[in-house]
């Protein structure tokens, strides 16, 4: 009996003691959380207290519209003319990788139009509705400012091209991510999840199952599915409703296609499932913006060019359009929801 | 042991098995009545990197939470809460109105301010949004 009472007692610590450490912050203009399961909770504090401070260094150094950023001191750099600045390793890197995703996205994933996004009041903190110039936004549009534009030889960097202006923001999180997995990892944490507003990776499992995410219904508070991430799965959502203005009853979101200089109209939300690599964090940013962008015919090639086979997309009038891969991940919140194929 | 029992012998009687009856039912009662209300959901609001505080639905209070840009309200009243107002611009999470179920969220990127119900178990670990 004694043994018995033990058990009971034991199991009862082991239940309301769940080896879980949580915490959030706002970084990168939205909220960061981090639950880490499995460690000590003074070590899972010390653990996600530094990768909230690796974020926060990052976001000072890729501010797109604090002047003195490093990012700001390079556009600077750019619009004045042709003329080399010396960049560092890092930062060399992440301009050639997201030039890569541009290119294979046909240039629909397009970081250099930072000033048809300043254009459109998106690089601020707060949106609210600005004055519609469709004269300024088609002289951006045909100063044609791509990623290619830029020129990197070791660490000088110059743009061919004085439109250019990066902006990092479909980007920055998605690497930040990576890296966040890969500092973990190296600390020998084995179960982590790691969430950047609609970027998430996931590292081992929450306890006996694996991790739990909720997927963000675009018009309602709450989640439209849930899906299990897997050990070293990442998770990618672009919306048109965290970040956007109306104006005269239609909406304009931060999602602005890079071809016609305007707003994405076709698509509420897309969701991507990203597998295992070594960078999937930035495939989870970079891949869901060409597939929002897309027109609806070209949605599928969209997604096939960036390599993506997990694809859910709320279209402009509510449809859910999800692919087959994604389909047997997903697990609809309320019970009748009507999904159609993405073919 | 038995045989010493003098009880041992006879049959439960009626009213034996009318205490047994009573006795269910007042277990169903309460797992029903306290349970349920445990599952019914708890608000916890968050601001910046700290829990606020954490509310029972069954109450009426209305709170203000400082945040960055100034006072949001938030309004718990008949086991459902809301931002009745913020001081953001775009007012995403006013827009959302009442939450009462368990999973539901309201956050306010600008005032970082945000709702979430919970209940004895969390539906999602995070939030993909």
């Amino acid at each position: 009996m004694r043994l018995f009472l033990t058990c009971c007692l034991l199991l009862l610590s082991a239940c309301s003691r769940e080896p879980l450490y949580h915490s959030q912050s706002y970084v990168f203009g939205t909220l960061v959380d981090i639950s880490i399961y499995g460690e000590d909770q003074q070590r899972a504090q010390a653990l996600s207290d530094h990768v909230f401070k690796d974020f926060q260094k990052l976001h000072d150094r890729l501010h797109a519209w604090q002047p003195n950023s490093e990012l700001s001191r390079l556009n600077q750099s750019f619009a004045a003319g042709t003329e080399p600045v010396v960049i560092d390793d890092a930062l060399a890197s992440m301009i050639e990788e997201a030039t890569a995703w541009s290119v294979r996205s046909g240039g629909r994933f397009n970081p250099a139009i930072g000033h048809l996004i300043q254009q459109w009041g998106f690089q601020r903190d707060e949106f609210t509705p600005v004055a519609i110039d469709d004269a300024a936004i088609g002289k951006l549009v045909a100063a044609k400012p791509q990623m290619t534009d830029i020129v990197i030889q070791g660490q000088q960097v110059y743009s061919k091209n004085p439109a250019v202006k990066l902006d990092l923001g479909g980007y920055a999180k998605g690497y930040a991510l990576d890296r966040a997995a890969d500092y973990l990892r190296s600390e020998g944490v084995r179960h982590a999840l790691v969430n950047i507003g609609g970027n998430i990776i996931a590292l081992g499992k929450h306890g006996e199952h694996a991790w739990r995410v909720g997927i963000q219904h675009p018009r309602k508070p709450g989640p439209i599915a849930t899906l299990d991430l897997e050990d070293g799965w990442a998770i990618g959502t672009s919306g048109d409703y965290q970040r956007y203005f109306e104006q005269d009853g239609k909406r304009y979101c931060h999602l602005i296609d890079p071809a016609t200089g305007y707003p994405a109209d076709q698509t509420q939300s897309v969701t991507i499932l990203v597998p295992p690599s070594d960078n999937n964090g930035v495939v989870s940013d970079v891949a869901s913006k060409p597939i929002f962008l897309a027109a609806p015919a070209e949605r599928v090639d969209a997604s096939k060019r960036m390599g993506i086979d997990h694809v859910m997309l709320i279209d402009a009038t509510g449809r859910i359009l999800v692919s087959v891969d994604m389909a047997k991940k997903l697990r609809w919140v309320e019970q009748d929801v009507i999904a159609q194929p993405l073919l | 042991m038995s045989s010493r029992n003098p009880f041992s012998n006879q049959r439960p009687l009626w009213g034996d098995w009318l205490v047994l009856a009573c006795a269910l039912i007042v277990v169903a009662f309460t797992f029903y009545r306290f349970w349920q209300n445990e599952t019914a959901g708890k608000l916890v609001i968050r601001q910046g990197d700290r829990v606020f505080a954490s509310y029972s639905l069954d109450q009426d209070r209305t709170l203000d939470i400082h945040g960055p840009l100034g006072n949001s309200r938030v309004e718990i009243a008949h086991g459902k809460v809301r931002f009745s107002s913020a001081p953001c611009t775009n007012q995403y999470c006013v827009h959302h109105g009442w939450l009462s179920k368990v999973g539901q969220v309201a956050i306010c990127l600008p005032n970082q301010v945000s709702l979430e119900l919970i209940g004895a178990k969390r539906p999602y670990d995070s939030l993909n949004y």
